[in-house]
């Protein structure tokens, strides 16, 4: 399938973001800047974050104006059920061509925001739609959700329609196994792990291609997801609860889940392998992953082997994480086996006043001073989870 | 992972022999850092630990081994701050850039732990019990000194939140979210002057060229209580609400002038947002008319001229920010 968008401006913006990163970096100069600027030149409207922010905003809230009227509209014909989810149908594919041809073709709009609100709008409509049609039916419409997410994904670029592509597809695998009952709901976990290893490798040999550059992002989402999920499905903790919440599994006291010595295993090989081919094949995507499910392992043990003291294990794991930090920080003073604690360029997402609100909205400094309520001199008790506020 | 811009670029002339095997080290992947893994490493590092030791504190309180605890922590906070005495530039009003990398979150550590030792005896030995919310007042001052000093933007926010919430004010998104933002009333009121004060001592901050580079900070937490405290007063003094009106109004004014000097768009979106849900309740309140259809419109032709507006000037919105 192709992109919707004009394939030369797409390649030309991507020259543009990425020397404008070396230049931040000093990598090459400004005049070399502003040549290469003049000749990769692109028609897109393609505007900064928080204008896109913006922009998705006040288009959910004209699209619900126009969904109103239509459904306004709807209801005058006094259809019933099934003319009504045609309806829906109808309207979230028209979604599809007015984002193409009015916003895409005519104005050039590359994830403006309002491309964002008119994708996800349509994906709504044609997927509830179908929903309507097939009776509510689960299998349906788990199978629809990755078909219309994989279209949007692919054709729009869109990274939020992949994980949610991602996420149907692995909602669809678990749903049709966990239907089958008996053994086949016991074997769901090696079921995931069988079924994402090929995709993450093929994902991996895709990412090099050339003629897929344009994918690139979504291809990282893609490798990223199916990492995590191989982590899942072996990890005791999601495995264990998984297991008495759906599958009304009783476990008396003393007893454990079938097979529990192997996801004991898996909760530590997996983020051990994970971190060691990060560390041997240089793979920042691996690294990431594993420093995350590194983390979640941890308090998988902790969970159920816990002393109680609670704020003991909070104190020890900070000081074992900050020595720990400060030894690799300094260890990776000068460059080893190409690994280096230096910036070499910016994250895009990255920004010290970003990095301050986040500070002020996990760490202290947040109590309200009320008398009754003290609290431990507020000493970090701000409440975790406060992130991406920007 | 290849890339193949870094060689076209070059084939074509634009860079250097020099430049292109930097760049080519660093984009295929040959040199990897660990830059902000290792940071994000750190900072997951001092909020463990802090929030471990501010509960085990205050659970421990009057047992024995636990005034050894407090003069470890004392130890440990004055050690922080001893390292960052003895690496520290001269104090300077332009931007000092930190010594080394985990200057910053030596910095950090040393004003948590310094408020859990400063929460600490203050509850034991009762020194301010009867007026607490000046503890949070020495809490400020002395965050605000620490930030001034070490430059550390940090503790400037910490010290802007503490300072907010010496007025009572919550200034935390996921407060306002349980519904915990003023909870008391006229408390609103406060949140203006408190913005309007705050926004404009940073703007004589700039001015007399001190620390330019908190200014955005300052003025982005004045800013979100500004439009949040007016937003909460529209609803809450119905009265009134055409004062609130103006006001917003009012702001959106000064923060159209504060995004085109800082290059900010986060600012306009702040007070776009404010002035769309004063200027509905405006209407709402005037024109009401029960009629769904023309809510329907409403929504449509206001957001669709607006986004309209945005694309067509978008020479003035550009990529810069």
């Amino acid at each position: 399938m192709k992109v919707a968008y004009h394939e030369t401006g797409l390649y030309n913006l991507a020259v543009i973001k990425e020397t404008k990163r070396w230049l931040k970096q000093h990598l090459i100069q400004d005049s070399q800047f502003q040549k290469i600027n003049e000749t990769y030149t692109s028609s897109f409207y393609h505007p900064n974050f928080i204008v896109r922010i913006l922009l998705f905003v006040a288009a959910l809230f004209a699209l619900s104006g126009v969904t109103g009227l239509f459904a306004l509209f709807v209801n005058g014909f006094q259809g019933g059920e099934l003319f009504f989810f045609i309806a829906c149908l109808f309207y979230g594919v028209a979604s599809f061509f007015f984002l193409e041809k009015i916003f895409i073709q005519r104005n050039h709009h590359y994830k403006s925001g309002v491309n964002e609100a008119l994708i996800y709008h349509a994906c709504g409509f044609t997927i509830g739609g179908f929903l309507g049609i097939f009776d509510f039916n689960e299998h349906a419409g788990l199978f629809i959700g990755v078909v219309v997410f994989s279209f949007a994904a692919v054709r729009y670029l869109d990274l939020v329609c992949s994980v949610l592509a991602m996420l149907t597809f692995a909602g669809a695998l678990f749903y049709e196994f966990y239907n089958l009952g008996g053994i086949f709901q016991q074997i769901i976990p090696f079921v995931f792990i069988l079924a994402f290893l090929p995709i993450y490798f093929v994902t991996k040999k895709l990412k090099s291609k050339v003629s897929l550059k344009f994918w690139l992002n979504n291809l990282l989402i893609v490798e990223f997801l199916s990492l995590l999920f191989i982590y899942a499905a072996g990890n005791y903790l999601v495995v264990r609860e998984l297991s008495i919440e759906l599958m009304d599994l009783y476990l008396e006291e003393g007893n454990d889940i079938p097979l529990a010595f192997i996801f004991y295993a898996l909760t530590i090989i997996i983020p051990l392998g994970y971190l060691y081919y990060g560390i041997r094949n240089k793979d920042i995507v691996l690294l990431r992953v594993s420093l995350l499910v590194v983390a979640f392992s941890v308090f998988t043990f902790k969970y159920y082997y816990s002393f109680g003291h609670p704020e003991i294990t909070l104190t020890v794991a900070g000081i074992i994480l900050l020595v720990l930090t400060i030894l690799l920080l300094n260890y990776l003073k000068s460059i080893r086996y190409g690994f280096t604690r230096e910036n070499t360029l910016v994250e895009k997402w990255a920004s010290v006043n970003a990095e301050a609100f986040i500070i002020s909205q996990t760490m202290g400094g947040n109590q309200v001073t009320t008398p009754q309520q003290f609290k431990g001199g507020g000493g970090g008790f701000g409440g975790g989870g406060a992130s991406g506020n920007f | 992972m290849t890339n193949p811009i870094p060689k076209e670029l070059f084939d074509k002339g634009f860079i250097t022999e020099d430049q292109y095997k930097k760049i080519d080290l660093i984009t295929s992947g040959q040199l990897v850092s660990l830059f902000y893994e290792l940071r994000s490493m750190l900072y997951l590092g001092v909020m463990l630990f802090t929030t471990g030791v501010g509960i085990l504190l205050y659970q421990n309180i009057g047992e024995i081994g636990h005034m050894v605890s407090i003069i470890a922590l004392c130890i440990l906070t004055l050690v922080c701050f001893g390292y960052a005495f003895k690496h520290t530039l001269p104090y300077s009003n332009e931007q000092v850039k930190s010594p080394n990398v985990y200057y910053d979150y030596i910095v950090l550590l040393g004003s948590l732990l310094f408020i859990s030792v400063q929460g600490y005896l203050q509850y034991q030995y009762g020194i301010l019990t009867e007026n607490l919310e000046y503890s949070t007042l020495a809490t400020a001052a002395i965050f605000f000194l620490i930030a001034y000093r070490f430059d550390h933007l940090g503790v400037l926010s910490l010290a802007i939140t503490a300072l907010a919430s010496f007025w009572g004010l919550s200034v935390s998104p996921q407060k306002w979210y349980s519904g915990d933002f003023f909870s008391t009333s006229n408390l609103h009121i406060t949140a203006i002057i408190f913005s309007m004060v705050l926004a404009a001592l940073s703007l004589g901050l700039d001015w007399k060229s001190i620390k330019k580079h908190f200014t955005f900070s300052y003025l982005n937490f004045s800013m979100l209580i500004f439009f949040v405290a007016a937003v909460v007063g529209l609803f809450e003094d119905e009265d009134w609400y055409g004062i609130y009106v103006l006001l917003i109004y009012a702001g959106c004014i000064f923060t159209y002038y504060m995004a085109r000097w800082k290059k900010s768009f986060l600012f306009l979106l702040y007070a776009l947002i404010a002035a769309y849900i004063g200027t509905t309740y405006l209407l709402a309140d005037t024109i009401s008319d029960n009629n769904i259809e023309l809510w329907f419109l409403y929504s449509i032709i206001s957001c669709g001229g607006f986004i309209y507006f945005i694309v067509k000037y978008r020479n003035y919105f550009t990529r810069e920010s």
